[in-house]
């Protein structure tokens, strides 16, 4: 669930983005490509066309089923979107280290996943 | 569907409850899918007035209370696909199966023990 | 077999019918909390079908004063005994 709570503030621009103590997004609707690019940038990661088509697909998820997925149906949701050769863990892996559907959700601006490793 | 090739898995959720009066479904549901996310395979059985959890055209509640139908529509990308309901609790209400969401398989109330009998672990909601 | 716990009365919630109908021909029911006022010699027969297979526990019957009033073919088990169904079956469904 998105926290209500804010911790830190991100500039963007010339705008100020709420974030929750994890660091996603407190107003979901604050959410700008901008905005995934500086949250990118904090933790050093840097978006090209294979990371921008998975955030629009996670983006998809979000607003058809109203929740963040976990790895399982993100993997999924990514196979039918863009072609099986790029449904699989490994591929959501290497574009997103560490926990893909955690830093997949945070970057596209949507809440933390609930049943995520 | 013959009787005797009801579904097996690790998991059958039992949900009772309607929608939106408890959080008894939401909490079920959840369950269902955090299973299925750490890949344990999953059945749902809807019986009594939780077979009103399928019943198309369902919105957020007046108190703000999300929608299950978007939480349903999900369960196929959890690979959630083995749903049944009881055919007597879904004619006590005056229901079809056209009148469901989802596609889900009617059973009589004499299978249900097999359900059960068929998976490691049942949970109810 | 499966243990199947019962913690509503059938004098006025209407649960344990889907507990019966979830019970095959060897399932054991276990009546506990409020579910222990359905092992009275008064309510019993709502459980008819489930006969030699019915249990209730004893503490929850002590608390409510019952014990006198639960019925001959109730078979009243301590919280020792609740561990034993529970060992003797091979998963345990509740019911609420």
């Amino acid at each position: 669930m998105a926290s209500s709570e804010v911790a830190r503030y991100l500039n963007v621009g010339d705008r100020r983005i709420a974030l929750d103590p994890e660091g996603y997004l407190v107003e979901l609707s604050d959410w700008t490509p901008a905005v995934a690019e500086a949250l990118a940038a904090e933790e050093g990661r840097e978006l090209g066309e294979e990371h921008w088509e998975v955030i629009e697909v996670i983006r998809d998820f979000y607003a058809r089923y109203q929740a963040s997925p976990a790895m399982r149906p993100l993997v999924k949701a990514v196979g039918l979107a863009l072609g099986p050769e790029k449904g699989h863990s490994l591929h959501l892996m290497r574009l997103f280290p560490d926990s893909p559907a955690k830093v997949t959700a945070r970057l596209a601006g949507l809440p933390k996943p609930a049943n995520c490793l | 569907m013959s009787s005797h090739a009801l579904a097996t898995g690790d998991l059958l959720v039992i949900l009772r409850h309607a929608p939106h009066g408890s959080s008894w479904l939401r909490e079920g549901l959840d369950a269902a899918l955090v299973a299925a996310a750490f890949g344990q395979s999953v059945t749902l059985l809807f019986q009594s007035d939780g077979v009103l959890a399928l019943a198309r055209g369902q919105q957020a509640g007046p108190l703000g209370q999300k929608s299950t139908a978007p939480t349903l529509d999900m369960l196929t990308m959890y690979d959630i696909e083995s749903l049944f309901f009881v055919e007597d609790a879904l004619a006590s209400f005056g229901l079809t199966q056209q009148d469901l969401q989802l596609p889900a398989s009617g059973i009589p109330v004499t299978a249900i023990p097999e359900l059960l009998a068929g998976h490691k672990q049942i949970l109810t909601f | 077999m499966i243990l199947h716990i019962l913690n509503r009365p059938p004098s006025s919630s209407l649960v344990y019918r889907e507990a019966l109908a979830a019970m095959s021909d060897t399932d054991r029911l276990l009546l506990v909390e409020d579910g222990v006022l359905g092992a009275l010699t008064s309510q019993v027969r709502h459980f008819q079908q489930v006969e030699g297979r019915l249990f209730a526990l004893r503490e929850d019957l002590h608390a409510r004063g019952l014990e006198g009033q639960c019925d001959a073919s109730v078979q009243v088990v301590d919280v020792d005994g609740f561990v034993t169904l529970t060992e003797e079956a091979n998963k345990t469904v509740s019911w609420f």
